[in-house]
């Protein structure tokens, strides 16, 4: 049998340093010959937690919104048949679903993937809109660069979530920064469909708040005491 | 415990309606496939996360290894007797229930590194309990919404008699392994909390935030357990030395490590600390019931008001416990805790807006009420006859709702074993906890199934 030297305290023969402080087991007469005699008191195969289907509610939910788009569509076409209203509902039938998928239907979808289908689901909504008011314009020249925008940088924000080092004030300067660029490319897309040419206004009052912001929040980051003095004062 | 259903002959008509009547019960109870939850196990579900669930765990330790089809048909033959336990928790409009479950299982496992995991109420053919085996371990994990310790202690003991008679043991029927042939006691199932909420005030419940241990969490899922193996009767020894008992010195050495750990942590703000300690009500309260009937107390300590000694602290609780765990107060607090869920107002809110509140509530209020858990199931007691095939039992009180560490304590026969489980990788508080307990002179033996850093 063996102790730890720090607690004090006598240790399983399968351990090969104290849980409680880390400090190696050291016996050399019979550390080796224990070591293979030993069985550990814990199993060594960890468990997976088991997944929940959720296949019910995904059928229940493709039903809804198929039995919605379906009985819309043969309303206006059979009925109600003077504008084609039925695609503003059909439209928001498939946004709705495209954004249930990786809740009900395919858990294990990538978030990067769900992104883009979300995406392309919105613009096929705007085309839809587009179709049934006969107005093209805006669709190409707003409609899609907007969300093309929303979806790049979104994609960005995630990435940067994932890989960079898990904080609060870092992930706060990346929503920030988003934040700061959807403004800027809002207000770029509407002058430019509106005036023809690119006036910025409100946004550029956001971004020098983002920027002040972020440039504060890069201080705190980049000065260690300052970063502990923080979490130190705002932890909860 | 039975009461006869049949009337004798010289039995006089009241004495036979009586029993008629006592008869319709029993066999409504038997018919009956739903349980409403009691009043501690409606919180339970609320709390439920991806990465959470309040489960707890209970082991025995025999002197052989364990046999697993043997296991699987000790649990088929034992499940039926525990009614509250062989359930699926559903959900009503304003409530959720728990609703007689007639699917597979549960199917004893081979035992895993990271217990207690999350246990989705739609998993695992529904079934709220697991069933492990690990060489010479059985181990019970159960959902806090069907019962407490006693219960689950109840069902693992009588699970654990009926596989020694598959072994060819004979086990006596006493204490808490039950007649499995029997049916079950109406008693059992009740909610006993509802029988004594009959105080005429409600004493007020002062609550204020309390230090929260740091550490660093590990990845999902992870649950490091410390286990400390130790003699009673030294236990005893040193606690009669601070002239205190065995509950109240354990619950000052926890209180004297958290309080080394806030030290430590050097933040720049102390604050109060103190440990959340389910009592068992059916000490006060004579109750046959398995489902919950346990309520909270907060012995603690304030380190704004000076530097405590050890014996300051053992005074501090030993004078708390004095004066909270008796049977008035604790009445006091089972009515506080019914009133809410009877008022009329609250019974009719839809379920998802009572979900909400009080995940709130236990969020920001009830779970910072407190630094630390510590659940001591006390002294177990067996049947003579299944004494020679047990080493010991454990207690585990499953992943902490906030990051933080657990410490549930049992003893049987000369053997106390205190055993942490916490989220963090840091190991300070139980570090500074069985250190002290060597400084008073009790030989502590520790396992883990801790990895190791490799520095």
């Amino acid at each position: 049998m063996s102790y730890c030297v720090n607690c004090g305290v006598e240790l399983d023969r399968s351990l090969e340093a104290c849980p409680l402080c880390n400090a190696p087991v050291i016996n050399p007469r019979e550390l080796e010959l224990e070591l293979e005699k030993a069985q550990p008191s814990f199993p060594t195969e960890s468990g997976n937690v088991e997944a929940v289907k959720r296949k019910d509610m995904g059928i229940l939910m493709t039903t809804i919104a198929v039995a919605t788009a379906v009985t819309c569509g043969l309303l206006n076409l059979l009925i109600f048949d003077n504008v084609p209203w039925s695609l503003t509902i059909v439209g928001l039938c498939v946004v709705l679903w495209v954004i249930m998928i990786p809740v009900v239907i395919n858990t294990r979808q990538s978030v990067y993937v769900s992104i883009l289908f979300d995406g392309a689901a919105v613009i096929l909504y705007l085309y839809m809109i587009s179709y049934m008011t006969l107005s093209r314009e805006w669709f190409w020249e707003l409609g899609i660069p907007i969300t093309l925008l929303v979806v790049a940088v979104a994609e960005l924000f995630i990435i940067c979530v994932n890989k960079l080092p898990k904080s609060i004030l870092l992930q706060a300067f990346c929503f920030i920064t988003a934040a700061a660029i959807i403004c800027i490319g809002l207000e770029i897309f509407i002058d430019r469909y509106l005036y023809g040419e690119i006036l910025l206004s409100w946004s550029a009052i956001v971004l020098t708040i983002c920027v002040i912001v972020d440039i504060a929040i890069v201080t705190i980051l980049s000065r260690r005491r300052l970063r502990n003095a923080v979490r130190k004062r705002l932890h909860f | 415990m039975a009461i006869s259903a049949e009337p004798k002959g010289n039995q006089n008509a009241e004495d036979a309606s009586a029993d008629l009547k006592i008869k319709k019960i029993r066999e409504k109870a038997a018919r009956r496939d739903w349980y409403k939850l009691d009043l501690s196990a409606i919180v339970y579900p609320t709390l439920q996360r991806k990465d959470f669930s309040s489960v707890y765990r209970l082991s025995v330790l025999l002197k052989e290894d364990i046999l697993p089809d043997l296991l699987q048909a000790a649990v088929d033959i034992t499940l039926p007797r525990f009614p509250t336990y062989k359930v699926a928790i559903r959900k009503g409009l304003f409530w959720r229930y728990l609703e007689l479950n007639n699917r597979p299982g549960p199917f004893v496992k081979p035992d895993v590194r990271n217990p207690c995991q999350p246990m989705y109420f739609k998993a695992n053919n529904r079934y709220l309990i697991r069933v492990y085996y690990y060489r010479n371990r059985i181990s019970l994990e159960a959902h806090h919404s069907l019962g407490d310790g006693t219960g689950g202690m109840c069902l693992l003991q009588t699970l654990t008699a009926v596989y020694l008679r598959l072994l060819g043991h004979e086990i006596d029927i006493e204490g808490f392994v039950l007649d499995v042939e029997e049916q079950p006691d109406q008693e059992e199932l009740e909610d006993a909390y509802i029988k004594y909420a009959n105080a005429k005030v409600r004493p007020p419940r002062p609550g204020e935030k309390t230090y929260r241990i740091r550490g660093t969490k590990e990845p999902f899922y992870t649950l490091n357990i410390v286990d400390g193996i130790m003699d009673v009767t030294e236990v005893l020894a040193v606690s009669k030395r601070y002239k205190a008992t065995m509950t109240e010195y354990l619950n000052a050495v926890l209180l004297y490590a958290l309080l080394k750990k806030q030290e430590s942590a050097r933040y720049i703000s102390l604050k109060p600390v103190k440990i959340a300690m389910p009592v068992n009500l059916r000490r006060f309260f004579p109750s046959n019931t398995l489902r919950n009937f346990i309520t909270m107390i907060y012995p603690g300590i304030d380190p704004r008001l000076g530097e405590y000694t050890f014996e300051e602290i053992v005074v501090h609780v030993h004078n708390y416990m004095r004066y909270y765990v008796n049977e008035k107060l604790l009445r006091g607090d089972i009515t506080t805790n019914a009133a809410t869920q009877s008022n009329p107002f609250i019974r009719v809110v839809p379920l998802f807006l009572k979900d909400f509140v009080v995940r709130q509530f236990y969020t920001k209020v009830q779970d910072q009420n407190s630094s630390a858990g510590l659940t001591n199931m006390g002294a177990l007691h067996v049947p003579k006859s299944m004494k020679p095939f047990i080493e010991r039992f454990d207690i585990y009180m499953g992943q902490p709702f906030s990051t933080r560490t657990n410490c549930a304590i049992i003893s049987y026969e000369s053997i106390l074993t205190i055993n942490f489980a916490s989220s963090i990788i840091e190991a300070d508080v139980e570090r500074y906890f069985f250190r002290k307990l060597v400084e008073d002179g009790i030989h502590v033996k520790i396992e883990s199934n801790r990895k190791f850093i490799e520095e």
